[in-house]
């Protein structure tokens, strides 16, 4: 069976003025159909496989669109990707050719092709289909990985593109904007979203401040994000998201709790606000749609986009029927029937299912166990707390502590609200729950995924 | 004027004992043997905890010597004689 390539797809779309959109200029179906003429990227149309490592947003959608199809093998790699990874990474897959925008030392078997300019538009913008999909190409996402190297996954076009919605049709085809790097799994369901379900994608410079970038997405019209729950709570913060007009609001990669939903759909009351259950193993899991946190009991018992949920000891496993994904030696992570442990513990109350957190995630104060989220859950649901993070601390005495950072829009003096914030967390958690230390502080970071990131500090 | 020593750890102990053991009786004189003082485990650690960011040290952590202070008044004189310069 003749595959269709991305590049195809994107063409076969039909016309479109404003597939890819950045914040200096526009182009059309037909510029970025155009994509295997660029320079670097028509010498790389012979690769047998291709690891890419681009900061600059609108080379790497480029870059995805003129080698699907044409190599074997696409591996993307995260542009935050400290060196020492990097290089182990190239070390096990050994692909045949490195795309990078700036300078790296790289091994000798792969040669090195460097794209240091801003992408420019082939001047003969004719499609070159010497090489029209010729390959099912496979793409290999890694996963950021709390411990030790990052998992590598192995997906297809076709595995990958399962949920985009075809908009064509539509009158009202929604913009979206890019906010998840383009090498994650996140990020390439909103990418193939924006160039193939007819509305076109906004990429932001990953360089500029997130006010900026936000700034930029207005300016163009965005109507569809997504972003981590944490990145929504820095959106909210900034008063540029008043001139966004959403109409989708989409959540992933946290837990998305009520205080977050109930804020978004505040913000932008025009708004369909989902959020996806999806990890780079399993694919996407489920969506809600039901501004409500967690999911509803009944997603048992029936199949969502073609996946099946299972609960066992308070963890959440997931079954994707069609396309299962494979880990890089061809061996699959799941059990007999083909469940994968997701690592995320459920709690039933009621109909519905909460997430209360990472299992390897436990802080364990004096023997007793409990889940950084659920703290942050009650900080969050304070109206003072716009961003929240709780971690262990090691103590010679419990073994770990728990503390907390929070920032606040508060004028009040720090002290007092972090009191105020230590007496609510008495009142609705356990003793060993609750924060040794909460501190009010400007920042919380995030990493390349747009999460909190947690480590005992 | 700074706080001393000894005045840091006294508020930081009312903090924490309304923080973990809101109610509870605590009585800290010189001679009170500190697991006979109404902290328990817990607050002990939280104190600790709240004490190195206070006074930015932990003696428990700096000193060679494994020192276990048995009264209130030790526990003092091990964050007065530990307290870096």
């Amino acid at each position: 069976m003749k595959r269709i390539s991305l590049s195809d797809r994107i063409l076969h779309s039909g016309f479109h003025p404003r597939v890819l959109v950045t914040s200096s200029e526009a182009w059309t179906s037909a510029d970025v159909s155009g994509a295997r003429s660029i320079g670097p990227l028509r010498e790389l149309l012979t690769c047998e496989s291709v690891a890419l490592f681009l900061s600059n947003p609108c080379k790497m959608a480029l870059s995805l669109i003129a080698l699907d199809g044409a190599v074997n093998r696409l591996l993307l790699l995260s542009p935050s990707m400290p060196r020492e990874v990097l290089h182990s990474l190239l070390e096990r897959c050994r692909p045949s050719a490195i795309l990078s925008d700036s300078a790296l030392s790289v091994q000798a078997e792969s040669s090195h092709f460097l794209w240091p300019d801003k992408a420019r538009k082939s001047e003969s913008a004719r499609y070159d289909d010497s090489c029209a999909s010729k390959q099912d190409t496979t793409w290999i996402l890694s996963t950021s990985g709390t411990t030790g190297a990052p998992k590598l996954v192995e997906h297809s076009l076709a595995s990958l593109s399962r949920t985009v919605r075809d908009e064509r049709g539509c009158r009202n085809r929604l913009v979206w904007g890019q906010m998840f790097e383009l090498s994650r799994f996140a990020g390439v369901q909103v990418f193939l979203q924006g160039v193939l379900g007819g509305g076109g994608l906004i990429l932001p410079d990953e360089q500029s401040r997130l006010a900026e970038q936000i700034s930029v997405l207005a300016a163009n019209g965005c109507g569809a994000l997504s972003a981590s729950p944490t990145m929504w709570r820095k959106i909210l913060m900034l008063e540029e998201s008043c001139a966004l007009e959403l109409q989708q609001v989409t959540l992933g990669g946290e837990i998305a709790d009520a205080a977050v939903l109930e804020a978004l759909s505040h913000r932008f009351p025009a708004a369909r606000i989902v959020h996806v259950y999806a990890s780079t193993e399993t694919g996407v899991g489920f969506s809600v749609r039901d501004g409500l946190a967690g999911f509803p009991r009944d997603y048992l018992n029936t199949t969502h986009h073609g996946a099946r949920l299972r609960i066992v000891d308070g963890r959440l496993f997931v079954h994707i029927q069609s396309e299962p994904s494979r880990f890089e030696n061809g061996f699959r992570l799941n059990d007999e029937e083909g469940f994968v442990d997701t690592g995320d513990l459920v709690e039933l109350v009621g109909d519905r299912y909460y997430f209360r957190g990472r299992a390897n995630g436990a802080i364990n104060v004096g023997g007793n166990k409990l889940y950084p989220e659920e703290v942050e859950r009650i900080l969050l649901s304070d109206e003072r707390v716009s961003l929240a993070r709780v971690f262990a601390r090691a103590s010679p005495i419990t073994g770990q502590l728990v503390v907390a950072e929070i920032v606040s829009p508060s004028q009040k003096k720090r002290s007092d609200l972090a009191a105020e914030l230590m007496s609510l967390c008495r009142d609705r958690l356990q003793r060993w729950q609750v924060p040794a230390v909460i501190r009010v502080v400007d920042e919380i970071q995030v990493n390349a995924g747009g999460k909190v990131q947690r480590a005992q500090s | 004027m700074a706080l001393t020593v000894r005045q840091t750890i006294i508020a930081t102990v009312e903090d924490v004992v309304l923080q973990t053991s809101p109610g509870a009786k605590v009585k800290l004189e010189e001679s009170t043997v500190l697991l006979e003082s109404g902290l328990d485990s817990l607050a002990f650690a939280v104190l600790v905890a709240r004490l190195e960011d206070d006074l930015g040290y932990d003696p428990f952590s700096l000193s060679d010597t494994p020192f276990y202070p048995v009264t209130f008044g030790e526990f003092v004189r091990f964050y007065e004689e530990n307290q870096p310069k």
